[in-house]
């Protein structure tokens, strides 16, 4: 299988450096999947799980990521989000406790950007515990 | 001449400081290590999101976009301008505070309306000692920069951006040149000009698809730009205030040992000075009583 190269950096780490065969993303209107010399694209990505595989093996590596965006050029892509993290790391419990933290700051009063904080936290709280659920399944 | 006493209670007092500098020297010199390693870690980011701005820019059809709105209706005088100054929770940091209040202080007297937004204790006091009206204080957001907080900030300046507030954002920061030499920046944060990201680099790649549409993707990735700013900015300031404290409390440390120096040379005189002023005293009495003694004696040998 072709690949192309991969580098997903997330604002606190490199999480990912090196060949990659199919990556899964989520886009703003849905999952999209990138394979090799995939046409120059810049994708803007909401709060999800990203997946890829490398190019030795066959296994799907998942990482729950935050906002931001995909940009391909010359067979090289790079992704460009805040956060990015193994289901594995997850604290299942802290990322409860910020679920129910942004629930309660939803329901009070507050200013447009307030509520745009907490709406955004709550997206990401979700997208760990969904992904968390998923690994201790497994 | 000072007494001895005075001398040593002197050395004393020097001594106790010297205690308090050097502790905060080895406070400063861990915490700089660790501001270093999240500085290094976020560095990546920061370097690629820009050379990715400035490329998804450079293909970016002339679209209207609020970001990019520089309010051309709008007369100078009328313009109001947010200033996002980052400065320290503590003094005792050499001039890191000053030259970052002296360059926002530049930048009010040369607009008419501003708004001030205060990172950090020490900057807060200052101009609500100035009278100065502050719009919003990050409460202690100096310490230990998070994204967080940097999401915060960020949000409540495009907020307000977008609400027609504010004309234009300018962060004043500390930027940390090198690892010995630090220096207070102004950077623009909106509206973002896009001559800034365009280089002429005259190279010519093929056009970029936005995908779903240029203006979702620029909606995704401004908000995030800025908040890299942002964020950025607070873990340089903070790099750069440890630093900066570090080598005052360095340089108080030797200014100590070398005040302590002299108040021992000076100690050590002032002690000298003493005990030859009693020997002289004890020779001269006894040479005095001898004489006495002496005439005495050719009296009664004359008799």
């Amino acid at each position: 299988m072709n690949t192309f190269g991969l580098k997903i950096i997330a604002s606190d780490k490199v999480f990912y450096n090196g060949r990659c065969s199919r990556l899964v993303v989520p886009a703003l209107d849905g999952e999209k999947e990138i394979l090799a010399h995939h046409q120059d694209m810049v994708i803007a990505t909401k709060e999800g799980s990203l997946k890829f595989t490398s190019s030795d093996e066959e296994a799907w590596v998942t990482a729950v990521v935050g906002i931001g965006f995909v940009h391909i050029a010359n067979n090289r892509v790079t992704v460009l989000v805040d956060t990015a993290e193994r289901p594995e790391d997850i604290d299942e419990v802290r990322a409860r406790a910020a679920m129910e933290r942004a629930k309660e700051q939803m329901r009070q009063e507050q200013s447009i950007q307030e509520y745009h904080v907490s709406r955004a936290s709550l997206a990401r709280a979700m997208v760990r515990l969904k992904e968390a659920g998923k690994h201790e399944i497994k | 001449m000072a007494s001895t006493r005075e001398i040593q209670s002197r050395m004393k007092s020097i001594k106790d400081t010297m205690k308090i500098t050097n502790a905060m020297y080895m406070i400063s010199s861990t915490k700089l290590r660790k501001a270093r390693k999240s500085l290094e870690e976020t560095e990546t980011y920061f370097y690629t999101l820009q050379t990715m701005m400035s490329r998804i820019l450079r293909h970016l059809p002339e679209l209207e976009n609020e970001y990019f709105d520089i309010r051309k209706d709008k007369a100078p005088d009328e313009r109001v301008r947010g200033i996002v100054v980052v400065t320290a929770d503590k003094g005792l940091a050499g001039a890191y505070n000053h030259n970052v209040l002296k360059l926002a202080e530049q930048q009010m007297a040369g607009c008419a309306r501003y708004k001030l937004f205060v990172v950090g204790e020490l900057g807060r006091q200052y101009f609500a000692a100035k009278g100065v009206n502050i719009s919003k204080h990050f409460n202690y957001t100096a310490q230990n920069p998070s994204l967080h907080r940097a999401r915060v900030i960020s949000e409540t300046i495009l907020e307000r951006f977008k609400r027609g507030d504010l004309d234009e954002v300018y962060l004043i920061y500390t930027d940390m040149v090198s690892s010995i030499s630090t220096e207070a920046k102004l950077l623009k944060l909106l509206p973002m000009k896009r001559e800034e990201y365009v280089q002429k680099t005259g190279v010519f790649s093929d056009e970029i698809v936005m995908n779903p549409s240029p203006q979702a993707v620029l909606k995704n990735i401004i908000p995030d730009t800025v908040m890299g700013y942002v964020y950025g900015a607070l873990v340089e300031s903070f790099c750069s205030e440890q630093n900066a404290r570090m080598m005052a409390m360095e340089a108080a440390n030797k200014n100590a040992t070398a005040m302590i120096h002299d108040l021992s040379i000076e100690y050590n005189r002032v002690r000298q000075a003493l005990i030859t002023q009693e020997i002289t005293e004890v020779v001269a009495g006894a040479k005095a009583q001898k004489k006495k003694k002496q005439a005495r004696k050719g009296a009664l040998n004359l008799e």
